[in-house]
């Protein structure tokens, strides 16, 4: 009998062991701040959050593109109209109603880019954090409110997206690290989305730049970026080379990447074999 | 011009719509949804949903010939349909100037809906939606 594999099957997805992603409130505060329907900024670690009577109505995170970046990318928007539009209506907090109301941008695709952009953010800003937030009553961002959205949704959204990442590949490392193609060689077809992003990986790139260059929401490039770490076709750029001491004592502890199995992996790196026991090892690692 | 809001109360508007959704099919976000959901859940209807319209927007099975990936922004599917013994649904894709992976999905009861006219309507809405 012949196995016949077709180019564009992916490998099977490795057995994971399930783990509560859920767990405690994502932030308490927030929650709070819900129930007492504020208006206000709340100031996390990685971005803010804006709410109004304790609905949430903008998100931003350094980690993710702002709505200008997302509308102005694929030409629908030009950079001038953007502008004219903060220029005329930022002061009244009314730039969203204005780009709509000029004509500029449809309502749903308005309602449909912000949306996604603040769910994108919100994300971020709700990821796991080490310093304290801040909440500054009565601001307002400039843009205006879209579609607010309350808290329980954005948190359990969150949470859903936290584990979709998890069960399409449980090592978060390409969310954030420089980037590389695994091996150009052994690389199947990918969809045209992934594509994309394929071909923003260059060796210095992570998922927020490659974000910015394609003006795509950042949840949507890791969602691309572990399917194609699953698939073995990208992975984390290895760090800079270390100065070798030969004089020096090993170090005491095993190093979390053991150098005899990257040795005896290091010969052919185009055997689908050794990609294999790459993703192995990596989704050992990863549990 | 509508928003999410205005094309989803249109699409329940079609004789047999039991509910709608505007679903984003890479997260398998609800960006809006109205009336029932098939299980009565609209947000786990939405991510299965979601990676349904993910299969055939990536898979170039489903492309049209002589364009495997995405035209511009173009998405390579313009509908899915699904029936079963007593609903239909209608999976439409929309086509947006900023990048985005979105589609309406229409949920249908076969004894009332007219699925040819539903098809028709819907891609109209996702449209308007867009374009204004």
């Amino acid at each position: 009998m012949t196995l016949v594999r077709s180019p564009r099957t992916l490998p099977p997805r490795l057995p994971v062991r399930h783990r509560p992603v859920g767990g405690p409130a994502l932030s308490p505060m927030l929650q709070r701040l819900a129930a007492e329907r504020a208006t206000g900024v709340l100031l996390r670690e990685r971005g803010t959050l804006y709410l109004c009577d304790g609905q949430v109505v903008h998100a931003e995170s350094p980690e993710t593109p702002g709505l200008d970046v997302l509308l102005t990318t694929g030409g629908g928007l030009d950079a001038e109209g953007w502008r004219e539009a903060v220029a005329q209506a930022g002061e009244r907090r009314r730039v969203g109603r204005y780009l709509v109301d000029s004509g500029r941008v449809a309502e749903g695709a308005l309602e449909l880019c912000h949306t996604g952009a603040l769910f994108d953010a919100a994300f971020f800003v709700l990821g796991p954090s080490s310093a304290p937030a801040r909440f500054r009553y009565g601001d307002a961002h400039w843009l205006g409110a879209v579609r607010p959205v309350p808290v329980a949704a954005l948190e359990r959204e969150t949470v859903r997206r936290r584990a979709l990442l998890h069960r399409i590949w449980p090592d978060p490392a390409t969310d954030s690290a420089p980037l590389i193609r695994a091996d150009r060689r052994a690389e199947p077809p990918v969809p045209a989305r992934q594509e994309a992003v394929l071909g923003q990986v260059d060796g210095v790139r992570t998922a927020a730049d490659i974000s910015r260059a394609l003006g795509r929401p950042a949840f949507h490039t890791l969602v691309d970026l572990r399917r194609l770490a699953a698939a073995g076709i990208v992975t984390t750029a290895p760090p800079a080379p270390r100065r070798h001491h030969p004089d020096r004592m090993p170090p005491a502890h095993p190093s979390p990447h053991p150098d005899p199995v990257s040795a005896l992996l290091a010969p052919s790196p185009a055997d689908p074999d050794v990609a294999l026991l790459r993703r192995l090892r990596d989704a050992l690692e990863a549990l | 011009m509508p928003g999410i809001d205005e094309c989803l109360v249109e699409a329940m508007r079609l004789p047999g719509a039991l509910g709608a959704a505007v679903v984003d099919w890479t997260s398998g976000l609800a960006l809006g949804t109205v009336g029932e959901a098939p299980g009565g859940d609209h947000e786990t209807t939405a991510a299965e949903a979601a990676e349904l319209a993910r299969i055939a927007a990536e898979h170039r099975a489903f492309a049209p010939e002589g364009g495997a990936g995405w035209d511009g922004e173009d998405p390579p599917v313009e509908d899915l349909i699904v029936s079963n013994r007593d609903t239909y649904h209608v999976l439409r894709f929309v086509r947006t100037t900023f990048d985005s992976s979105v589609f309406l999905h229409l949920w249908l009861s076969r004894a009332d809906g007219n699925l040819a006219l539903a098809r028709i309507r819907l891609g109209e809405m996702a449209g308007r939606l867009v374009l204004g």
